[in-house]
């Protein structure tokens, strides 16, 4: 047996944590415009939100990669046997993403923006439903034997699967709304702040269900709302979520400040997903697999922390510039420079 | 077994795009630079225009690779399980160095006109175009480590690296990483010219426009100038290393049986093994041919495919496979150079001009008819790496059946790979006929420069 070195398993837990978050705070945005392309209304507003996502959705999408790639470099035992385990929640996120991309590039060429834009849109919700589905099936447990996924391929199907993956959906719908909102005019239309109410109340219900029913299924999670430090830890972020949720609520309600509506949509998710992290830490697949029978040799992650840990920070330097280039408002200008 | 078709297909349809994003990212490049430099606006209108097609091989490209990256997890569990401790983090290195460098700058790149200086925008197109390529360095050296795995020590049947250095530069990866790097540019440069040659042989469009087109042609030509005759040499010093490395890869990329003892070896042009293997049936050879090829002398030795044990080599009809497409992508390498050669000639006595040009029926003919040589020579070349190393996954130490995923349910992998397929069938045509539409639609030569 290798051995393995805490601290630097731990470290690179955090780093894969901090892509993972920054992955869905990004692109959940994205995936959430995406469905609300589905929902009926002219081809301009397709069309609006689709320029919106435009520029950035393609390396939103890298964190994914990115957060794949560490976690494959640092944790390959994990990376197989989650990846072995969830195999058709991964394939459906998968396809929702190649639909995604693809619709993408071909709704710009195409004379038939409709059909393409649906194509987006579907694709967008197959994506966020594979996400809930692998969210949920990695919570639910993974059978492991002898350093092997033991179970089924549908073994992921479970109740609180279901629970996370409305709302993980509908968390993406509240997120994309308030992006549309700080960033067009979509500030203008009432409903569209009646919509992020619903989707928000949505939420919060399918992930209470989720949160109340995963102490039942793994005495893990039991042990974390019972046992100190971690008790008072995720009871403190509880607070947290439902002062920020009750100001993101009244806000939206009374529409006031609609241009930070985002930024608070953004801070529950970092308090949900920090609380998470408490609660599964060091399980990288529980009740089975912590990050330290995971772990590749202490060599291979010192040899990583020092290849591609200052890359990160570069890389959030270059992204940041991007973001910044196209900070502008988008719905008011023509497409100059993509069809040209 | 279906999962060595799940991920060969996925893989083979992947390859096509990058292939091409790198290709049109050097092109891209080389003609921003050279808008910057001498300040005449065609550069830059030659850029814009070719752009369009890169945006979509880029979707394409990340769209189709996104999948190979998982489905070393979810289909080649134990593999990953065992070797993640090298191969995990050279896709990692993938990913944070090279892929996310290309898809952020794309932004810049595509959408960043009149929103960033010049320079600024000059600097988006070199890190796309860097991170093209140091993505295929990376998968080159993961790819040319499993070919020759060095660097690793076997513990427990898990890699443990002892050293990275000797591990990412193998003796493969530099090698193989420009004979890839090489056939991108290539291929897509012949793709663009025949584009180009379609273009002016159907003489409807503009002066102006098959001027551009015709500009293209040989920008493109001027390339290949430099490419063709290297990547051949390139095609030699791979063969040497496979020789050294991989002595069953290449008996079997050449159907060379017996091991000559005295005298030198042939260079079979055709041939067909005997039901079981062991030796051929069927064949028409140059004497000493394969000698000279490997060893450099009329009779050097060259190991045969009887020294190695049936169950450490490729099976017959695999050692088939490779031979016939090994000789493709030799043949279509030969052909391409004679048409780089030939195009150098006509451009040399004055014939690359656009009037008259529409009259070289046959000539023009000829650059169409290879667009898709390039692509299948790409192919047939993966296909003797890959198919050759069978039946080892890292070679030598992990056989293929040993890395595959437990508990997989056949009908679902059936279900996904028919799926991807559908999916990438569907896409490829639409490809084809989006750049159609692009190329015939033409360049947009009015516009203002920003």
């Amino acid at each position: 047996m290798t051995i393995t070195d805490p601290t630097l398993a731990t470290i690179w837990f955090g780093i894969i944590c901090f892509e993972v978050a920054l992955y869905v705070l990004l692109d959940g945005a994205d995936l959430g415009i995406g469905m609300l392309t589905l929902f009926p209304q002219k081809e301009e507003g397709r069309s609006l939100m689709m320029k919106t996502v435009g520029p950035i959705w393609d390396a939103n999408e890298t964190w994914l990669v990115i957060a794949a790639g560490t976690l494959f470099g640092a944790f390959p035992l994990a990376y197989a046997i989650i990846l072995n385990a969830l195999y058709i929640p991964v394939m459906i996120i998968l396809f929702g993403l190649i639909l995604r991309a693809i619709a993408f590039e071909f709704h710009e060429y195409s004379q038939h923006k409709h059909l393409w834009s649906a194509v987006f849109g579907w694709g967008s919700l197959l994506a966020v439903v594979g996400q809930g589905c692998a969210a949920g099936g990695l919570l639910s447990g993974i059978l492991v034997e002898n350093g092997q996924f033991a179970g089924d391929p549908f073994d992921w199907i479970t109740p609180i699967t279901i629970f996370i993956a409305v709302g993980i959906v509908f968390s993406y719908v509240v997120v994309g709304y308030a992006y549309l909102i700080k960033k067009t005019d979509y500030q203008l239309h009432k409903e569209s702040f009646m919509r992020v109410l619903q989707a928000g109340a949505a939420t919060f219900v399918a992930f209470l269900a989720a949160t109340i029913f995963l102490p039942e299924k793994h005495y893990v999670f039991f042990e974390r709302w019972t046992v100190e430090p971690t008790r008072s830890m995720l009871f403190a972020i509880a607070a947290l979520i439902a002062v920020v949720g009750m100001l993101l609520a009244l806000r939206t309600y009374h529409r006031v400040h609609p241009q930070g509506l985002h930024a608070l949509s953004l801070a529950v998710f970092v308090l949900g997903f920090l609380g998470l992290v408490i609660g599964v830490y060091p399980y990288l697949a529980p009740p089975s697999l912590t990050i330290f029978d995971a772990a590749a040799s202490p060599t291979t992650l010192r040899f990583m922390l020092w290849g591609i840990g200052p890359l990160i920070p570069i890389i959030c330097a270059y992204n940041w510039y991007i973001y910044r280039v196209f900070k502008r408002d988008l719905s008011g200008e023509h497409s100059e420079g993509y069809r040209a | 077994m279906l999962s060595r078709v799940q991920f060969g297909d996925t893989a083979a349809f992947h390859i096509l795009w990058p292939l091409m994003s790198i290709g049109f990212a050097f092109y891209m490049l080389a003609m921003e630079s050279a808008w910057l430099y001498t300040k005449k606006e065609h550069y830059y209108r030659q850029l814009r225009f070719w752009t369009k097609i890169f945006v979509l091989t880029f979707a394409m490209g990340t769209a189709s690779g996104i999948p190979l990256q998982f489905e070393f997890g979810t289909n080649w569990a134990r593999f990953s399980a065992a070797s993640g401790d090298f191969f995990g983090n050279i896709l990692g290195f993938e990913s944070t160095v090279a892929f996310a460098l290309e898809a952020a700058f794309l932004a810049v790149l595509v959408f960043g006109w009149r929103r960033v200086p010049r320079a600024a925008h000059l600097f988006a197109n070199a890190m796309v175009f860097v991170g093209a390529t140091l993505s295929a360095f990376w998968i080159m050296a993961a790819n040319s480590w499993m070919q020759i795995p060095t660097g690793i020590v076997m513990e427990g049947g898990k890699v443990v690296v002892t050293d990275y250095a000797a591990a990412i530069l193998n003796p493969g990866t530099i090698v193989s990483f420009l004979h890839m790097w090489v056939a991108c540019v290539e291929t897509t440069l012949f793709m663009m010219t025949g584009i180009c040659a379609w273009v002016l042989l159907r003489n409807t469009a503009a002066f102006d426009v098959r001027q551009f087109f015709l500009d293209a042609f040989k920008y493109s030509l001027a390339l290949l100038f430099v490419l063709a005759p290297f990547q051949i040499v390139l095609g030699d010093i791979s063969g040497q290393i496979i020789a050294k490395y991989q002595p069953a890869k290449l008996a079997a990329a050449e159907l060379h049986w017996d091991t000559n003892t005295e005298g030198g070896a042939p260079w079979q042009i055709v041939a067909w093994p005997k039901e079981g293997g062991g030796g051929n049936s069927l064949s028409l050879a140059i004497p000493n041919g394969l000698s000279l090829l490997v060893a450099r002398t009329p009779d050097g030795t060259v190991a045969g495919l009887n020294d190695f044990a049936p169950e450490d080599r490729p099976s017959v009809a695999n050692d088939i496979f490779v031979f016939y497409s090994f000789r493709v992508m030799v043949a279509i390498g030969f052909w391409l150079f004679f048409l780089m050669a030939l195009g150098a000639w006509y451009w040399r006595r004055g014939r690359l001009v656009v009037e008259g040009i529409a009259q070289r029926r046959t000539f023009l003919k000829l650059w169409i008819f290879s667009i898709p040589l390039g692509f299948i020579a790409t192919e047939a070349g993966w296909m003797v790496r890959e198919i050759g190393r069978q039946p080892w996954v890292i070679y030598h130490l992990m056989r293929t059946s040993e890395g595959v995923s437990p508990n997989l349910n056949a009908a679902v992998v059936a279900t996904t790979t028919v799926i991807f397929t559908t999916l990438y069938i569907v896409f490829g045509v639409l490809f084809i006929y989006f750049t159609y539409r692009i190329i015939v639609k033409g360049p947009d030569l009015t516009s203002p420069v920003p």
